[in-house]
């Protein structure tokens, strides 16, 4: 289980990452109510809601190091 | 200069409108449409009967008409290509080869990813999704951080990208990406071409403002959906990289600015004048004839003018890439003035009709299927996507106008 580097939640990377369905071009697609992530500098993060990782996006330094 | 059509052309513009009156119905509008607007409760893919209607349009020759027969295409000129394509955007039908790939291909392919992918982009058994944004890279497109990292005959991809709009339904992926983390940041990127079911990539659902209800054929930015897409470790061969390794910044460039010219792109906004036109010249409320309104008259007028300026810079566009000359900044140029005008008419429309241009189609008082409502949730998108209108100023006063970059140097110097 992860930590939401913003909102401290839990977010299941596995569940995030599971496949619900395939696109028509075979590629996997999950389901967008389990979560997202980002990378970032060479490594993963993950958040609840796009919300989250919008605030993520616009200051991460701040959010990895606990300021923002 | 005279813009007017030749009797040949026009011959050719009504060949196309019957085409379309005798086989294109509501319901197949619909099912063409479903291909972009996929939602929960709507099929993936072309339909059989949007996919035989393509096929029809194909045998027609009207499918990659600028293109050279020896891909596929029917090596004519870019003004039959505009007088066909803006015909069947009027009525709802995509016929584009899909964004900026296949010029990129056309500019800086191989011979052997020219043999495969533009036939394949014509007959549209190949599209694509764009890879290009990402969540802190869209207008500052050089930030992106999406790498491709070499490993023997192969590249190892990582990263993510936003808004890849097609990537739901697209076979293969147009992916920029970053070769060379050391170099500046415009420079040290590479694109690549590869198919959707490479192992290693996920795409992720974003519903769109025009989820719910979902918008009508012909709304400017009326799809209900685009993506995000993951790439973890996704290993291509050396072969789906696009040009030279490192230069992909200005193939990527100069396919977004081809891609700007056209009549996909023009009708984008000058639509929505056609839409009020058509409205106020056949309907009137309890007597009242909107045509009649002095002030409405005025308004619509003003609109008009404007869009005949989208037209002209279009047809510009088209003559000095038809010509092979150099084409720089008039893209930007157009890319700036279309989709400001198209919400300056937008925003006329809700004030001719009041609050009813403001409905949804689900509302039983929404006029045109609600098209003015949807329109007004779309339209602002237009002066964002493929380039906002900020970044598009920029490189006219660089480009046309030879000021000084607005970019910083790292010692803080104008480059």
């Amino acid at each position: 289980m992860a930590k939401c580097p913003v909102c401290k939640g839990d977010v299941n990377e596995d569940a995030a990452k599971a496949q619900t369905g395939m696109t028509s071009g075979g590629a996997k697609e999950v389901d967008p109510t389990m979560g997202t992530r980002q990378f970032h500098d060479g490594t993963w993060y993950y958040f609840d809601t796009l919300e989250c990782r919008n605030k993520f996006t616009r200051n991460p330094d701040g959010y990895l190091q606990g300021s923002a | 200069m005279d813009f007017a059509y030749t009797a040949e052309q026009e011959k050719l513009r009504e060949e196309v409108r019957g085409f379309i009156k005798a086989n294109v119905t509501p319901e197949l509008l619909h099912e063409a449409d479903a291909e972009a607007s996929t939602t929960p409760d709507r099929p993936r893919g072309m339909s059989p009967k949007a996919a035989a209607l393509y096929k029809k349009i194909y045998d027609r020759g009207w499918l990659g008409i600028t293109y050279p027969k020896e891909y596929g295409g029917q090596g004519g000129d870019r003004l039959t290509q505009y007088i066909v394509e803006e015909e069947f955007t009027r009525a709802g039908i995509n016929i584009s080869l899909g964004g900026s790939g296949a010029p990129a291909i056309m500019a800086a392919g191989t011979e052997e990813q020219k043999k495969y992918y533009i036939p394949g982009l014509i007959k549209r058994e190949i599209t694509f999704a764009l890879g290009f944004t990402e969540p802190h890279a869209g207008a500052d497109l050089a930030n992106l951080r999406c790498s491709a990292v070499e490993d023997g005959d192969y590249y190892v991809i990582n990263g993510q990208k936003m808004y890849t709009s097609a990537a739901h339904f697209a076979t293969h992926i147009y992916l920029m990406a970053r070769t060379d983390r050391n170099a500046p940041k415009h420079e040290g990127i590479s694109i690549f071409l590869f198919p959707m079911d490479t192992p290693g990539i996920t795409v992720r659902p974003l519903w769109t403002i025009q989820n719910n209800p979902t918008a009508p054929v012909g709304t400017t930015y009326g799809n209900s959906r685009t993506n995000e897409t993951f790439f973890d470790n996704v290993r291509i061969h050396k072969s789906c990289l696009l040009g030279e390794k490192n230069k992909g910044w200005r193939v990527g460039s100069m396919g977004l600015n081809l891609d700007r010219v056209g009549a996909s792109r023009y009708l984008i906004s000058v639509r929505r004048d056609e839409d009020i036109v058509n409205f106020v010249k056949s309907n009137n409320f309890d007597g009242f004839e909107p045509g009649k309104s002095p002030a409405i008259r005025d308004k619509i007028a003003e609109m008009w003018i404007e869009a005949q300026v989208c037209r002209l810079m279009t047809m510009r566009s088209m003559s000095i890439v038809e010509r092979g000359g150099k084409f720089t900044y008039e893209g930007s140029a157009e890319k700036v003035w279309a989709p400001e005008h198209g919400v300056r008419v937008t925003e006329a429309i809700t004030q001719m009709l009041g609050p009813y241009a403001t409905l949804l189609r689900t509302s039983k008082h929404a006029l045109m299927d609600g098209v003015f409502g949807h329109n007004v949730m779309g339209s602002f998108q237009s002066g964002i996507n493929h380039g906002s209108v900020q970044v598009m100023r920029d490189q006219v006063a660089r480009r046309g106008l030879e000021l000084p970059s607005s970019r910083r140097s790292k010692t803080g110097e104008a480059k």
